[in-house]
């Protein structure tokens, strides 16, 4: 299975406005890898240019050792020569031809035999169990099932690369998990490399084996999912993975943040000198009556309970501390009701520093940990 | 130092150089190659300019430019610029006769024809969308009924009953039983504006009734449910919400009824009661083509704006109407006592503007002489008879050749018309859906769409000038039948041309885009894919445009000669011989094949009337 390999790409639609900029990307070998951002970030025309449906107006795209698009060499390999799958959002199921006929379409255009036609046809429809609709038409069949003929259609001529467009955008949400779980398993089972573009962080965090952020066409971070969470690059992906989102607290603005400074600088001065920003993981907040149940070494501060959110497994718990409005998760019911003062604590190391320019800082902890990830505050 | 800044991924990437301007030439090359959607559109473009652009250009030049036959007038040689054909209509002692005065007997018509269509069409909308009255389904198609007939049936209807001895030939229905009509009521004003009227209502019906039933009827029960009485919500909610419908008909009304030309050459000639669609015509009959240049050309600069300021208002309008998909109509008004009379008023248009005018017409054609109801009065020789006294066409309707050769030439006319429509419209359809955001997708969405702002009599006019005379590789067009499927092309474009956009803006480009990575080439995902899935839309194509064009006479009247006569040329000429019963027939033949036509195509598709109706 090849590796993906973007360098330097750039597209513009509209003369002046970039949507995909200046693009180094690697999507390694076998993985399942998402392209992650709001919408209009340039996730999904870097997937079509990957598909050759949409052209580059600069760089270069290769899949192995085979130059798919190279503009400087003029280099242009159409998609129907590419032998990609691509899932569209919208199924894009041809409504004049039935379930089979379908999943058929590609093997008779590679000139297959009639019983090798038949077996992989029928093994692509079994494995997504759609073998019993199979001359239905798509209009008769429900979103779900609609989805499943899609992947079957991609899966029959068995590509090396499968391209999928936000494919569950459109299902309901116990559907959607549903097909989590199928797609992760058909990918375990045959190894392409999967490419998946969606601005869902918890289908991102749940699916991939890489994650890359994106943002105004940009990259700004490719790692694993954890390494994602819990070492983001910037304030960007820092806010955008993760829900509630992470509390952002601002050096000049956020009422509380003095003490806040104070507390890093006890420990890691010129850290503190450089931060600007310091944001904190929800669940990484933990509340109590007083300070007295605050283990040593811990950054506290007083908030206010203004809502308590039950979940059922947890509590989506509303402040208003030193960043104005934040939110913590606790697994317990929350100390204190609606209108009490608390005292809420985070450990140090539960602490995300960011500069300035919102580009992640490394604390001392980490450097003595070595550039693992830091598995060791879990 | 303590602390290290984390690299953001690109940070530590050189920006691409951009590559040079051959390379990125060479590679477009290459994906154009892979793709003929680009070079389909450039094709489109070329032809589109050609047919559509070029001949308004040429019309301009014409009126701007000595014609032959009028150096002396102009006292300048042909070819040379000249202003002398712009005050000849606007400044010159003649221009009363040939712009000023039809222009203001057009501006009246205008708007009679409009309030009267707007007082059928809107009462008739709200009994329909928003009431409880008797028959209301059917009702909805029979009311569309007179916009399906050619728009002069009524003007040979009216004239049927109400001509008096004003003009030869056949005697009214009225001087007949003895009374003779007047010519204010006979000719002129008033038929043109109460017949115009007959036949326009239906298409304020269609365009208020559709945003009558689009209301989401939420908006109704929420000022419902804050205490508004049914008077207030039908002022306050109802009404402006409807507004942009009623605006837009009223103007699109006001376009169709500026090109008409049937009508008032009908029912004005006799009186010399000209409207600028008449006046174009005689001056281009008379051979003053610098003259219908500039007439033709003013035609068009109204007809422009008139639509473009219907754009702007639709804009305007688009800030606070919302198209509620879901809340489905279902409040109507209970019509109580009054539910009897609202049918008998329903049923009371429909027996005016339906049933009166195809039987008179139908009457006149087998009667001998107007009005006596003698058995012997009667007669199916103007249908199947070989001996009629109209020198020059002395035999029934059913029985002539005329009757055939023409209707062969509608039909070869109108058809060939129609499949190019189709093609074509679909063909700009997929390149502008494919190519959406270019330049070149919007020019052939805007071309397309051109020939809807331009009068059917001033496009006419327009290709008279284009194609009269050899223009490099092209020969004189004039008296073929190039011409007028050309014509006829350009005509029904804007309505394929819409219709094609929207069948592929609803296909999408994905299901040809997963066929392409599926492995197919351009030309299987064509045929495989595009094609089969669009058959319904390229059927409907087909047959919308000849619907429209089998009763189309503003556009041909002026290219049609005798040897390429049309079904309806041939029912105008017939009227200015005065062999009123053939004329009739004629007309009623029209009708049969608009009618049979219109109810194949509903079976077709699926769909109402209303939905299809288009020119």
């Amino acid at each position: 299975m090849p590796t993906i390999e973007l360098s330097g790409v750039q597209k513009s639609y509209v003369a002046g406005q970039l949507a995909v900029r200046n693009l180094h990307l690697e999507v390694p070998d076998g993985s399942f890898t998402c392209l992650l951002g709001p919408s209009g970030c340039g996730k999904t025309t870097t997937l079509r240019m990957i598909a050759g449906l949409e052209q580059p107006d600069a760089g270069e795209i290769r899949v192995g050792d085979r130059v798919l698009d190279s503009v400087a060499q003029g280099r242009f390999v159409p998609p129907e020569k590419r032998e990609m799958g691509f899932v569209f959002q919208s199924y894009a199921l041809w409504p004049h031809l039935t379930v089979r006929r379908n999943v058929d379409f590609g093997l008779r255009l590679r000139k297959c035999s009639r019983p090798e036609r038949e077996r992989r046809v029928a093994e692509a429809m079994r494995a997504l169990h759609i073998e019993e609709y199979a001359d239905r038409y798509p209009a008769q069949l429900s979103g779900g099932q609609q989805q499943r003929v899609s992947l079957a259609r991609m899966l029959a001529v068995s590509p090396d690369v499968l391209l999928l467009d936000e494919p569950l955008s459109n299902l309901d949400a116990a559907l959607r998990l549903e097909m989590r779980t199928e797609l992760k398993r058909l990918h375990a089972e045959l190894g392409h490399t999967v490419v998946f573009v969606t601005h869902d962080q918890l289908e991102a965090m749940t699916m991939a084996t890489h994650i890359a952020v994106m943002k105004d066409g940009e990259l700004q971070q490719l790692a694993a999912p954890m390494e994602i969470y819990e070492r983001p690059a910037n304030t960007f992906v820092a806010e955008f993975v993760g829900s509630p989102p992470m509390c952002m607290l601002d050096r000049e603005t956020a009422p509380g943040a003095a003490a806040i400074w104070d507390f890093v600088a006890a420990t890691d001065p010129e850290l503190a000198v450089q931060a600007g920003t310091i944001g904190i993981r929800p669940e990484s907040i933990m509340l109590a009556a007083d300070h007295l149940a605050v283990p040593e070494g811990c950054l506290a501060f007083p908030v206010t309970v203004t809502a308590v959110l039950p979940t059922g497994s947890t509590w989506i718990v509303s402040l208003d501390g030193p960043g104005g409005e934040m939110f913590a998760v606790t697994s317990t019911p929350p100390v204190g009701g609606v209108g009490d003062e608390v005292v809420a604590w985070v450990p140090r190391e539960r602490l995300h520093v960011f500069d300035d320019a919102g580009v992640r800082l490394t604390a001392r902890h980490e450097r003595v940990a070595g550039d693992e990830p830091v598995e060791a505050i879990r | 130092m303590s602390v290290e800044a984390r690299e953001r991924p690109n940070a530590t990437q050189e920006p691409p150089d951009r590559p040079s301007r051959v390379a990125r030439l060479r590679y477009r090359l290459n994906v154009a190659r892979h793709d003929p959607t680009l070079a389909i559109g450039i094709v489109l473009t070329a032809v589109l300019a050609y047919l559509v652009v070029v001949p308004i250009i040429t019309l301009v030049i014409d009126g701007l430019q000595v014609q032959y036959g009028d150096q002396q007038r102009a006292q300048k040689d042909p070819g040379e610029w000249t202003t002398y054909y712009l005050w000849r209509v606007f400044r010159s002692p003649i221009s009363e006769l040939l712009f000023w005065e039809p222009l203001v007997n057009t501006l009246v018509v205008v708007v009679g024809t409009t309030v009267i269509a707007l007082l059928l069409g809107g009462s008739m909308a709200w009994l329909l969308a928003r009431t409880d009255m008797f028959g209301r389904k059917w009702f909805a198609t029979a009311l569309v009924v007179p916009y399906i007939l050619p728009s002069w049936t009524f003007a040979l209807a009216w004239l049927t009953i109400f001509k008096n001895r004003r003009v030869g030939g056949q005697l009214g229905l009225m001087e007949a039983l003895g009374a003779t009509p007047p010519d204010w009521l006979a000719y002129g004003r008033v038929p043109i504006i109460i017949t115009l009227g007959m036949h326009y209502f239906p298409f304020v019906l269609l365009l208020v009734g559709n945003a009558l039933r689009r209301l989401d009827s939420q908006l109704e029960d929420s000022a419902r449910i804050l205490g508004a009485p049914r008077r207030t919500i039908n002022r306050k909610i109802v009404l402006p919400l409807v507004r942009p419908a009623l605006t837009s008909a009223i103007l699109l009304v006001t376009a169709k009824v500026i090109g008409t030309f049937g009508t008032p050459y009908i029912l004005g000639l006799p009186v010399d009661y000209n409207v600028l669609a008449t006046s174009l015509y005689q001056s281009i009959n008379s051979r003053q083509t610098g003259v219908g240049a500039v007439l033709a050309a003013t035609i068009v600069v109204i007809g422009v704006s008139i639509l473009l300021i219907d754009a702007r208002l639709v804009r305007e309008y688009r800030r606070f109407v919302t198209i509620g998909g879901k809340g489905a109509m279902g409040r109507v008004n209970r019509l109580g006592r009054w539910r009897l009379p609202a049918f008998l008023a329903a049923a009371g248009v429909f027996t005016l503007c339906v049933v009166v005018p195809l039987g008179t017409l139908f009457l006149s054609t087998i009667m001998v002489v107007p009005g006596r109801f003698e058995l012997s009065n009667f007669t199916l020789d103007f249908w199947i008879g070989d001996d009629l006294d109209s020198v020059g066409f002395p035999q029934g309707i059913l029985v002539s050749e005329e009757l055939y050769t023409a209707a062969w030439n509608s039909v070869r006319i109108v058809g060939l018309a129609s499949i190019i429509c189709a093609v074509l419209g679909l063909l700009v359809g997929y390149v502008v859906v494919r190519l959406a955001g270019t330049r070149l997708s919007s020019f052939l969405r805007q071309a397309a769409f051109l020939p809807y702002l331009v009068p059917g009599i001033a496009f006419a006019a327009a290709y008279l000038s284009l194609f009269a005379v050899p223009r490099g590789p092209i020969p004189a067009l004039y008296g073929t039948f190039t011409i007028l499927v050309l014509a006829m092309v350009v005509n029904q474009l804007p309505f394929s041309s819409r219709a094609g956009i929207s069948a592929m803006m609803q296909l999408g480009r994905e299901p040809e885009e997963a066929a392409q990575v599926c492995g197919a080439g351009w030309w299987r995902r064509t045929t495989r894919v595009v094609m089969p899935i669009q058959k319904g839309s390229l059927a409907v194509g087909v047959v919308m445009p000849f619907i429209s064009g089998i009763k189309e006479l503003s556009v041909v009247i002026m290219l049609a000669t005798s040897g390429t006569q049309l079904l309806t040329t041939l029912s105008v000429d017939l009227v200015e011989y005065g062999y009123t019963q053939l004329a009739n027939a004629v007309v009623l033949v029209i009708a049969f094949v608009s009618f049979t036509m219109t109810y194949i195509a509903q079976r077709l598709t699926g769909t109402s009337l209303a939905a299809g109706l288009q020119g």
